[in-house]
């Protein structure tokens, strides 16, 4: 994921940057620390044992330990999924489900363990925290070690609080809401996060409250073999505005990892969310996550998600747009490389009149990667006079990519608007030609044409995020003419 | 118009069982008109009717679970949540409403008006 501070500090002239990023991924962030000092790991496997001893590992109400055995009922009963990717793959026996590395979530950066201290300092996450966040969660394998907010936020009654905190100390509002956008039995990989979640994220948002500066969570993942599968619920009161930002990243091993979480967000009238996303796995990680949000009445939600590494992301934000003038954007980044498939793209359903949205997806594919852009545009009856957008764009960079596209679009109404663009295309060997009459050689001429089409997504994040996604993308790029 | 199905008084009503064969916490689904199916609930002692079909895709809704304490069932295809009462979707992925239907007890019959 994003790592700010390298992006703020080590970005000088063009060459300078160029030459840094010859550097790969392994070094950058898929280092390992070991797998020593642990407070507990619970051996491989899924049983009902396992996710009673996690419930009560977490001391949880009563109410949350039958939601997590039914949802374990729930995933046992259902049929892994045929479509998207290829998850048969997937040795569910395999899998550490739980894994607690320090004892409690730190307040401040001292008090967390040396070691992940040391991780999340390579990473940029305290320096960037410093510098241009209102708050920050870091989860290290299971659980979030560290979690602080900017005392002002709190005194306007801001929550951001790790899940399994907010439980305990926020239990009628987390129970209030809590999987009624995305049910235990919505989907088999929601089921299994529903069954063995732990950490994530709860952030509540008071009526009319401005949170000015994004509010981010990290999430690392460090054993081998290890399933994350972090729980995040956002409410947003009536006129309140708040954005989070989320990375990830895992170290680099030869067996796979699983990430599976379930992402809910609540846009009370007026309010306005966004959710930004910059997902950098490692390529031996599958990323299955559900995320989905409703918009009342002139609320505004948008998801603007950055899919670069994992081996295998299958990842559709969705908006329902509840109330009238409800409005909602998903813009969408999926970059594939050598043995990645990024299924990845966005679900909105209109549900009332007067309601606004859009969907921009950017994919890019090298090295017979493959992408797909997946998704739903739905205009249900009585959703009168309402508009949506769909814009998709893929970009092969070579004759062994791959790139699929699947649109659905139902519309119940008649007097709406709706347009769906797709668009799939090579680099131009003119432009190239152009490019390096202008000086710039054929590898520069190639990723300043790719900075250029995911420019429109790009410009939507926080400059700092910008920078770094470029990068991320140069990164990739790295190698990929000659 | 099926088996069980009659019109009273310009109503057409539909005969679903005797009292004593729906006991607390149980469901009955009957057949309706137009080929439509409709679960009629025993919420500990308040009887429910909602026709059978999740307005999320139209798969079967009646054989999911009945929480007797808040007089919901629960769609067993994606699981979400129905109060019987009115019909409404309490959580995702379903949005829309479910025809609820009155259930009459006369002579310790349990009927439908449809």
């Amino acid at each position: 994921m994003a790592t700010p501070e390298q992006a703020v500090t080590q970005r000088p002239a063009e060459e300078e940057g160029l030459t840094e990023i010859n550097s790969d991924y392994k070094e950058k962030f898929g280092f390992s620390d070991p797998e020593t000092g642990y407070v507990y790991k619970a051996p491989k496997g899924l049983t009902r044992e396992l996710v009673e001893s996690i419930s009560e590992y977490k001391d949880e109400p009563q109410w949350m330990r039958d939601f997590r055995l039914k949802a374990l009922e729930h995933f046992e009963s259902r049929p892994t999924p045929q479509w998207g990717g290829d998850l048969d793959q997937i040795d569910f026996d395999d899998i550490h489900y739980f894994v607690r590395a320090s004892e409690r979530p730190e307040r401040s950066w001292d008090d967390v363990p040396e070691d992940i201290k040391e991780t999340f300092d390579r990473l940029g996450i305290p320096e960037a925290e410093r510098q241009f966040l209102a708050g920050v969660g870091a989860q290290y394998e299971s659980e979030v070690v560290y979690h602080q907010i900017n005392e002002e936020l709190e005194k306007q009654g801001v929550i951001f609080l790790d899940m399994d905190t907010a439980l305990r100390e926020h239990e009628e509002i987390v129970r209030e809401h809590w999987a009624t956008i995305i049910p235990a039995n919505d989907n088999k990989l929601a089921a299994l996060n529903s069954a063995v979640w732990s950490g994530g994220s709860f952030v509540y948002v008071p009526k009319g409250v401005k949170v000015e500066m994004p509010l981010q969570a990290y999430f690392r993942i460090n054993t081998e073999n290890m399933g994350q599968f972090e729980r995040t619920l956002i409410i947003a009161e009536d006129g309140s505005d708040v954005h989070y930002i989320e990375g990830c990243t895992a170290p680099v091993y030869s067996t796979d990892s699983l990430h599976s979480a379930v992402v809910e967000i609540i846009a009370k009238p007026g309010a306005r969310v966004r959710y930004t996303t910059v997902q950098n796995w490692s390529q031996n990680v599958y990323n299955l996550v559900t995320k989905r949000a409703v918009a009342h009445e002139d609320a505004t939600m948008e998801w603007v998600d950055c899919n670069l590494g994992s081996k295998l992301t299958m990842k559709y934000p969705s908006i329902y747009l509840m109330g009238e003038r409800a409005h909602g954007e998903i813009l969408s980044i999926a970059f594939a490389g050598e043995g990645q498939h990024q299924d990845a793209g966005g679900k909105i359903v209109h549900t009332a009149p007067n309601t606004t949205s859009s969907i921009f997806s950017k994919s890019i594919s090298k090295d017979a990667g493959r992408t797909s852009y997946r998704g739903l545009l739905e205009i249900a009856d009585g959703a009168s006079e309402s508009k949506s957008k769909v814009v998709c764009d893929a970009l092969l960079l070579d004759e062994n990519s791959r790139s699929d596209t699947y649109p659905t679009i139902r519309i119940g109404e008649d007097d709406v608007d709706v347009g769906h663009e797709a668009t799939v295309s090579k680099i131009g060997d003119e432009q190239v030609f152009y490019l390096q009459s202008r000086g710039l050689s054929e590898e520069e001429a190639s990723k300043m044409i790719v900075n250029g089409f995911i420019e429109p997504i790009t410009k939507e994040l926080p400059m700092e995020y910008a920078v770094e996604m470029n990068r991320l993308i140069e990164l990739q790029m790295e190698g990929s003419i000659g | 118009m099926t088996e069980n199905e009659k019109e009273i008084q310009g109503t057409r009503v539909i005969e679903v069982c005797s009292s004593s064969d729906l006991p607390p916490g149980e469901v009955k689904i009957v057949d309706g008109p137009d080929g439509m199916k409709i679960g009629v609930f025993n919420c500990d002692g308040k009887l429910l009717a909602i026709e059978d079909r999740c307005s999320h895709d139209d798969g079967p809704l009646a054989e999911g679970t009945l929480d007797v304490s808040t007089c919901t069932v629960e769609c067993p295809r994606h699981g979400s949540l129905f109060d019987l009462e009115t019909g409404r979707p309490k959580t995702l992925p379903a949005y829309e409403a479910v025809p609820t239907y009155p259930v009459i007890v006369e002579d310790d019959k349990i009927r439908l008006e449809v």
